[in-house]
C-alpha cells in the first residue's frame, strides 16, 4: 500500500486501496468496464490490455486486487463495455469487445457471439480492376496506377480493404500481395471506432441495453442486444456538405424505446447529435479542437468534453457553450463521478503528468496526484465497494482509490473556483429581477430633475476637490508629512518605536528618494514634552544621504511621567540655514508597561 | 484464574447481561457469525444482507449476550456510532479475503476508535479475520498489521481467524471476549492491557 503525500490544499477524501506498479496493463478508459460478472454482487474489473499495441493483447479480469482471468484477443480492441443482453436469471452481464470490424460478445468470460459489421458496396470500377488483374488482363504496374487514379477520384476511405492495404505497401512487395489476394473476392468493411451502450426500454441498472457503435464509415449503429440486428443506422453527415465525420467518442443517454440522445464527438472536431427517429445527425457545434473524452450529464443532458487544446468545456444539450476552463496540462482521460449522497455528479479529468482534477460544473473541488499520467480512468462499483476510482497509468500501473464514506466535497464555491474565460462568462444569462414600482418611480424622478441633479453633483464634487486641496496645502505648509517631494530634498521618513517602556528605542529611517542628487546638511530634531519624556539625543546629525539607501538613526527615549501616560513626539527633519523643517512626523508613543516601571 | 472465575460465576454474574455491538463492512460475515452462536432451532438457513440492524441474543459461559448486528453497507454505517455508548464490547468482523477494502476497514476502525463514546474507554474489541477459508484470505497477523491494531493501547483486543460458515475459530474468539466482558463487569478488576498477549493466557 502506498500513501501519497498529504495534499495541503484539499482534505484527503480518498483512501489508497490498492497500488500495483507491476500490473503492466496498458489501456484507455474506453477499454475498461466494471461489471457484476457472476451476479454475486462482487463487481469485477474487466480491462483490455493493449500490450505492445500488436502483441500481447489480452482481456483481463480483476477480482478485487488479484488478476482473476486472462483471455487472449485476436486484434487490438477499440472499446470494451458490459451490458445486459437478456432477461435471464441470474442477471449476468455480457462483455462486448469491439476490435476491427467485429464485436465479440463474451458471456461468463467465454466467447458467445461474434457480430461483424455489414460489408459495404465496392466501386464497380475497382471490382473490375481486381477481376482483370486476376485474369491477367492487365499488368501489376498498370493495375496499381489505375487504383491510384481511382483513389484520387473516390478517396482512400471508399476503397476496399485489399486496395487500401496494397496502396500502403512498398513497391517491392506489391507484386506478391496482388498475386496472393487477387483470388479472394474484394471486400470492403468498415471498422468500429468507438462503442457505448443505451438502455433499451427500462432505466434500471440491470435493464437490457443496446450496443451503440460508431464506425469508420461515419455511421452510428444501434444494435439489438438479443438478435444483433441493426435497429438504427444514423449517418454522420451534414445536410449541406458532403463531408463525413468519423466518430471518435460516443455518449448516449435515454431509452431506445422512448427517447434517446446519442452525442458523437468526431475526429473533425464537430459535436453531433442523433435522436430517436433521425437518420442523420445534426451538428451541435464545431469544437475549437479535437475531442479527448466526453460525458453526458444524466440530469440535463449537458455535455462535458475535454479537448486537445488543454480545455474542459461544457455545452448545453442544444450545443451552446456553457463554460470553458483552461486545464493546467493536456487532458488524457475523463470520467463521471456520481455522488448520490451529495446529489451531484463530478467529472474527474486526468492530466498529462499525473494530476487528476475533480470538477463540479466548472468548479474545481478536489485534486488527486498519481505517480504517472493516467490513461485509463473509471469510477464505479468495484468488488463490494461502491465508490472506487480505478486508474491505469501510462507505465502500466494499476491504482485503486476509494472515496471515504465521510468524504464531503465542498460544492458550494469557496476559494477554489477555477478561473473562467471571459468569453464564456459573458454568455451566462444573468438572472435580472423584475422592475419594481420603486425602480420606475426613481427612473421618472431622475428623468425629470436631471439638470438639477447634475448641478448638485457638480457642486459637491468641486467642494470635495477644494477640501482636498486645502488639506494638502496645509500639510505641505506645516511640513507635516513623512514624505517630502518638494524642493531640493526629496526624502522619506519612517519611524519605529521599540520596547515596552518606560525606556523605548526610537528608530528613525531616512531615505533619499531623489533619482541622483545627494542630500547634505540635515539634522533630525525631536520635539517633546520634557515633563513626560527624556531623550539622550534630542538632535541627531544626519550625514550625507546617498540616493536610494535607507539610513537608520537610533535614540533612546525614557518615559519619566509618574502617571505612565503617553504623549506625542514630533520628529522634524531640518536643514542647515533653513527656518522651515524639510519634513515632519508625529509619533504617538505607546503606553508604557506599568509592570516594567516598578 | 480458576477460583476467581468460579466465584464470579456463582455470585450474581450468572444473570449478567452484556450488550455487544457487531460491526464490520457489508459482506464481512457478521450475520453469519451471530447465526453460528444462536441455538440450533433459531438458526436461519438463508442469510441476506442486513438492513439497518438486527438484535440477536445468545449465551456463552453463562453470560447472556445481546448482540446488535449492524448493517455494514456504506449508507447504514453512520448508524454504528449511536450504539457505542450503550455497549460493553465490540466484535469487529473483517472479511480477510477482501484485500481491496482493507483501507476502508482501517478508516472505519479509525472513526470508531476516535469516537468520543469509544475513545478512553476500556471496551474489549474482538477482531474476527473472517472467511479464512477463502483462497486469497490474508492471515490474521497481516490483518492486524494492515489495520494497525498495535496502536490500540487502552483497550483489550484480540484477533483470531475464523470461518463463520463452519464456526472454526469462533469459539476461541468468543471465549476471550466473554472473559473480557466479565472482568470489565467486575469493579476493581482492570482488564488486561491490549494485544494478542491478553489472549495467550
Ligand atoms: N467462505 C466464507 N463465506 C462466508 C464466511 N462468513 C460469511 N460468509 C458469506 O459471506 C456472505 C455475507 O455474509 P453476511 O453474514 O450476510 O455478512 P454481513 O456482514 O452480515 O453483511 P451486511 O449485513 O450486509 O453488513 C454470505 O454469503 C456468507 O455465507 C466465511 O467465513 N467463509
Ligand atoms: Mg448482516
Amino acid at each position: 500500500m502506498m500513501s501519497s503525500p498529504r495534499n495541503l490544499e484539499y482534505e484527503q477524501l480518498w483512501l489508497n486501496a490498492h497500488t500495483d506498479t507491476r500490473a503492466a496493463v496498458y489501456t484507455f478508459s474506453s477499454c475498461i468496464t466494471l461489471a457484476d460478472l457472476n451476479a454475486d454482487g462482487d463487481f469485477k474489473l474487466v480491462v483490455a490490455d493493449l500490450g505492445t499495441g500488436s502483441t500481447n493483447v489480452k482481456l483481463k479480469v480483476y477480482k478485487g486486487t488479484s488478476l482473476h482471468s486472462e483471455t487472449a484477443l485476436l486484434d487490438v480492441p477499440t472499446g470494451v463495455t458490459s451490458f445486459y443482453m437478456d432477461l435471464n436469471e441470474p442477471r449476468m452481464p455480457a462483455i462486448a469487445v469491439a476490435s476491427g470490424s467485429n464485436i465479440y460478445i463474451y458471456k461468463n468470460m467465454r466467447p458467445y457471439f461474434k457480430f461483424s459489421l455489414p460489408s459495404m458496396d465496392i466501386n464497380p470500377l475497382e471490382k473490375d480492376l481486381w477481376m482483370q488483374v486476376r485474369d491477367e488482363q492487365i499488368e501489376h504496374g498498370v493495375f496499381i496506377e489505375l487504383l491510384n487514379n481511382l483513389r484520387a477520384e473516390i478517396g482512400f476511405s471508399q476503397m476496399s480493404t485489399q486496395s487500401q492495404h496494397l496502396l500502403t505497401l512498398d513497391s517491392s512487395n506489391t507484386s506478391s500481395f496482388v498475386q496472393q489476394n487477387c483470388k479472394f473476392p474484394v471486400k470492403r468493411q468498415t471498422v468500429v471506432t468507438c462503442m457505448t451502450t443505451l438502455k433499451k426500454a427500462l432505466a434500471e441498472e440491470t435493464a437490457v441495453s443496446c450496443l451503440v457503435v460508431g464506425t469508420e464509415s461515419s455511421e452510428i449503429l444501434v444494435l439489438d442486444p438479443e438478435a444483433f440486428t441493426i435497429l438504427e443506422k444514423i449517418k454522420l453527415s451534414d445536410e449541406d456538405s458532403t463531408t463525413l465525420a468519423v466518430p471518435a467518442v460516443l455518449s448516449a443517454c435515454g431509452l431506445h424505446a422512448v427517447e434517446f440522445r446519442i452525442v458523437a464527438a468526431c475526429r473533425d472536431g464537430s459535436l453531433r447529435l442523433a435522436r430517436r427517429g433521425w437518420t442523420e445527425t445534426k451538428t451541435l457545434v464545431q469544437l475549437p479542437a479535437q475531442p479527448v473524452a466526453m460525458t453526458i450529464s444524466p440530469d440535463n443532458a449537458s455535455i462535458t468534453i475535454a479537448l486537445m487544446n488543454q480545455t474542459l468545456q461544457c455545452y448545453s444539450k442544444k450545443g451552446k457553450l456553457q463554460w470553458m476552463i483552461n486545464l493546467p496540462a493536456a487532458a488524457c482521460a475523463l470520467c463521471p463521478v456520481p455522488l448520490p449522497h451529495q446529489s451531484a455528479t463530478l467529472v474527474a479529468v486526468s492530466l498529462n503528468g499525473g494530476l487528476l482534477q475533480l470538477y463540479n460544473g466548472r468548479q474545481l473541488v478536489d485534486v488527486i496526484k498519481a505517480p504517472q499520467s493516467v490513461s485509463g480512468l473509471v469510477f464505479g462499483r468495484f468488488g463490494q465497494e461502491e465508490n472506487a476510482l480505478i486508474m491505469f497509468t501510462v507505465d502500466g500501473s494499476l491504482l485503486v482509490k476509494i472515496l471515504k464514506r465521510t468524504a464531503h466535497f465542498n460544492l458550494n464555491g469557496g476559494g477554489n473556483t477555477a478561473s473562467v474565460a471571459p468569453g464564456a462568462a459573458q454568455q451566462i444569462k444573468l438572472q435580472i429581477p423584475k422592475k419594481t414600482r420603486l425602480f420606475l418611480d426613481q427612473t421618472m424622478r431622475e428623468r425629470d430633475n436631471c439638470v438639477m441633479m447634475h448641478r448638485t453633483f457638480q457642486r459637491d464634487l468641486f467642494q470635495l476637490r477644494v477640501d482636498v486641496a486645502r488639506a494638502c496645502v496645509k500639510a505641505l505648509q506645516s511640513c507635516n508629512n513623512p514624505v517630502s517631494l518638494e524642493g531640493a530634498e526629496p526624502l522619506k521618513l519612517s519611524a519605529q518605536v521599540l520596547g515596552l517602556g518606560p525606556l523605548f528605542k526610537m528608530v528613525i529611517s531616512l531615505q533619499n528618494i531623489s533619482a541622483s542628487s545627494m542630500i547634505q546638511g540635515l539634522g533630525i530634531l525631536f520635539h517633546f514634552d520634557d515633563k513626560m519624556y527624556s531623550m539622550d539625543k534630542p538632535f541627531i546629525n544626519v550625514p550625507l544621504l546617498v540616493p536610494g539607501l535607507e539610513y537608520p538613526f537610533e535614540t533612546m527615549i525614557r518615559n519619566i511621567s509618574e502617571l505612565a501616560l503617553s504623549d506625542q513626539v514630533r520628529v522634524l527633519v531640518v536643514k542647515d540655514g533653513q527656518s522651515q523643517p524639510v519634513l515632519a512626523a508625529i509619533i504617538n508613543m505607546p503606553v508604557c508597561d506599568l509592570l516594567g516601571m516598578v | 484464574m480458576g477460583l476467581l472465575d468460579k466465584l464470579v460465576t456463582l455470585f450474581g454474574l450468572r444473570k449478567q447481561e452484556v450488550k455487544v455491538l457487531v460491526v464490520g463492512l457489508n459482506n464481512s460475515g457478521k450475520t453469519t457469525v451471530l447465526n453460528h452462536f444462536k441455538a440450533e432451532d433459531d438458526k436461519s438457513t438463508e442469510i441476506v444482507p442486513t438492513v439497518g440492524f438486527n438484535i440477536e441474543k445468545f449465551k456463552n459461559q453463562n453470560v447472556g449476550f445481546t448482540a446488535l448486528d449492524m448493517s455494514g453497507q456504506g449508507r447504514y454505517r453512520d448508524l454504528w456510532e449511536f450504539y457505542y455508548k450503550d455497549c460493553q464490547g465490540i466484535i469487529f468482523v473483517v472479511d480477510s479475503s477482501d484485500r481491496l477494502r482493507l483501507a476502508v476497514v482501517r478508516h472505519e476502525l479509525d472513526l470508531l476508535l476516535q469516537h468520543p463514546d469509544v475513545a478512553g474507554r476500556a471496551l474489549p474489541i474482538l477482531f474476527l479475520a473472517n472467511k479464512m477459508d477463502q483462497r486469497d484470505a490474508l492471515s490474521s497477523v497481516k490483518i492486524a498489521a494492515g489495520l494497525g491494531l498495535d496502536r490500540i493501547l487502552d483497550k483489550p483486543w484480540h484477533i483470531c481467524a475464523s470461518n463463520a460458515v463452519t464456526g472454526e475459530g469462533l469459539e476461541e474468539g468468543v471465549t476471550w471476549f466473554t472473559q473480557q466482558v466479565r472482568q470489565v463487569g467486575q469493579p476493581g478488576n482492570r482488564p488486561s492491557r491490549g494485544g494478542p498477549l491478553a489472549a495467550a493466557k
